[in-house]
Formats: C-alpha cells, sequence, structure tokens
C-alpha cells in the first residue's frame, strides 16, 4: 500500500479532527494514496459516543483551570486525554489494499507499538486479551480507538512518551481502572520524542507493508 | 424493496452495535450516504445506503447488537432514477 506521511506538530485536537476527515475523503474516492498523520495535541479529553461523563473524575471547572478542553470523538473506545508528551497516529489507511477486517487492523496497530518498544527500548511490552491497547508490566502505555469510512481508517492511536501522568488522574481511561505509563518512566535518560515518532513511522511501514511516497 | 445487512467486519468479529442512526423511518437518502454508525470493541464504522429511496423499517434499533449478514433496514428503492426524476419535474 503506499502512504505519504504527515507530521503535524502540535496541533489542536478539532483541527486534527477536520483534516483528517478531508484525508478520508479523498482517499475513499481513491484521488489520494493512504496517509499516515503524525502530532502531538495539547491538554484534552475526548469521548466517544458510547463514553460515560462519570469516567471524567473532576469537573469541568478543574479541567478549565489546568488548561484541559473536552471534545467529542467519532471513534470506537471511551473515553482518553491526549497532551504534550504524547505521540498521536493516525492512519488514513485504505483498507481495501490491506485486508477489510478491522480486529487485524486494530492487532496490527498495537504490533507497531509493540514492535517499536520490544526491539529499539528492550520493554516488554505486550497487548491484553479483550483490552485493546498496549502495556508494559501492569502499566498501560498505548491506547487505541479507530473509525471507519467505506474501509478507509481515521482516529488511531496515542502512546505516552514523556505525558505528565498527572492528568490521567482527572479521568477512568478507556473507562476502566488502569494504571497509566510512559516510555519515560522506565529510563533514567530523557526519552527523544521525535526519535519515538520516527520508529513509530518506520514500524507502521513494516507492519502495514507500506511504500512511502 | 431491499433489505440492509450488517457486511462482514472481518474473521473472529461475530457481532457489532447499533450505535447511530443517521436516518429515521420514512426519511428519503441517496445512495452510498450514511445510513447507521455500528460499533465494535475500539472501533466504529458507517454502513452506507445500497441504492437511494425511502427507509420503510429500522429493523436494528440503537443499542442491539446484531451479527454479520442480520438485517439493519428495510429500503424502498427509487423506481426513477435522480436524474430522470429531475426530467419528469
Amino acid at each position: 500500500m503506499q502512504c505519504k506521511i504527515i507530521d503535524l506538530g502540535i496541533i489542536d485536537y478539532l483541527r486534527a479532527c477536520s483534516i483528517q476527515k478531508e484525508a478520508v475523503t479523498s482517499v475513499v474516492s481513491g484521488s489520494a494514496s493512504s496517509t499516515l498523520i503524525t502530532c502531538e495535541h495539547p491538554h484534552v479529553i475526548t469521548l466517544s459516543r458510547r463514553s460515560e461523563r462519570k469516567n471524567i473524575l473532576v469537573d469541568e471547572a478543574e479541567l478549565k483551570k489546568c488548561g484541559v478542553g473536552i471534545c467529542f470523538a467519532d471513534r470506537g473506545g471511551d473515553v482518553t486525554y491526549h497532551g504534550p508528551g504524547q505521540i498521536v497516529l493516525y492512519p488514513i489507511f485504505d483498507l481495501r489494499q490491506y485486508k477489510k477486517d478491522l480486529h487485524l487492523y486494530l492487532r496490527s496497530l498495537e504490533q507497531v507499538v509493540i514492535d517499536t518498544l520490544r526491539d529499539n527500548f528492550g520493554l516488554n511490552a505486550h497487548r491484553r486479551d479483550k483490552a485493546t491497547g498496549v502495556w508494559v508490566g501492569p502499566y498501560k502505555v498505548a491506547s487505541i480507538g479507530i473509525g471507519v469510512r467505506n474501509w478507509v481508517t481515521y482516529h488511531g492511536l496515542s502512546l505516552n512518551v514523556k505525558t505528565d501522568n498527572k492528568y490521567f488522574s482527572f479521568i477512568r481511561s478507556c473507562g476502566m481502572d488502569v494504571k497509566m505509563a510512559s516510555i519515560n518512566d522506565f529510563f533514567d535518560d530523557d526519552v527523544s520524542l521525535d526519535s519515538v515518532k520516527d520508529l513509530l513511522v518506520k514500524n507502521a511501514a513494516k507492519v502495514f507493508n507500506l511504500t512511502l511516497i | 424493496m431491499v433489505q440492509v445487512f450488517l457486511p462482514e467486519l472481518g474473521e473472529n468479529i461475530t457481532k457489532a452495535t447499533v450505535s447511530f442512526w443517521h436516518v429515521e423511518e420514512g426519511a428519503t437518502i441517496e445512495e452510498g450516504s450514511d445510513l447507521v454508525e455500528m460499533a465494535t470493541d475500539k472501533a466504529v464504522f458507517n454502513v452506507p445506503a445500497p441504492c437511494s429511496g425511502t427507509i420503510i423499517e429500522i429493523v436494528a434499533h440503537e443499542g442491539d447488537t446484531i451479527e454479520p449478514g442480520e438485517a439493519l433496514a428495510v429500503i424502498e428503492e427509487d423506481t426513477v432514477a435522480p436524474k430522470d426524476k429531475e426530467e419528469v419535474e
């Protein structure tokens, strides 16, 4: 599958959603190739249609004081947090050119992160049965929630690299009682966000057999 | 009458839940536009209308969990194509 890479840097969550929507329309129509978007977001909590408000554990006034916005997300999964130090990947992939299998796609996204953390950082990253995402030991380090339109994907995954874990205390991540962590928590030296981003792109190319253009 | 079914979603995906209907019974719809949003595990996906017409019946309602191959809705298909319809009018 041919794929172009776009790094949006630090970008407002809703602006990134709008960019994804345009990209999906182009890929569905065949007027553009699959695209892998990487970015970071300012502090934001996102809720899907099925999210329960009770999974946001602090009131809106407190969130506002901490500079955390709340946005609706047309993706699967429950409530999640995005913020500085967290890499977000939004693959706009035409699954008609990969395989029309939603669960395979989710497992493949997990594999991108697992391969990155195991092969490049020596971390025992793994998946858990019936709990989509990536764990290191008891800690969840990557969350996944996707949308699919006419077999073209949007939204994707977020990997905590040097995220301030205090912000996760504002929510019940993914509607579950999980302990969240960042890659940085497992090392004494600071982990470079850009180097992790590059490794994720490299492993995505390998897992999804991408021809980068 | 055209029955709209939940399509195959891949191996090991045996069900999906109706998340949100974009239309209601009696509404008209264009081929390819969104009928319904479905959800499974960490994914939401659209089911587009297979033809233009009128929604006669919503078979699976929001919150219902159904299997691939089960009916979502029934559409009374337009007998006049949109272009022909303009000429008639």
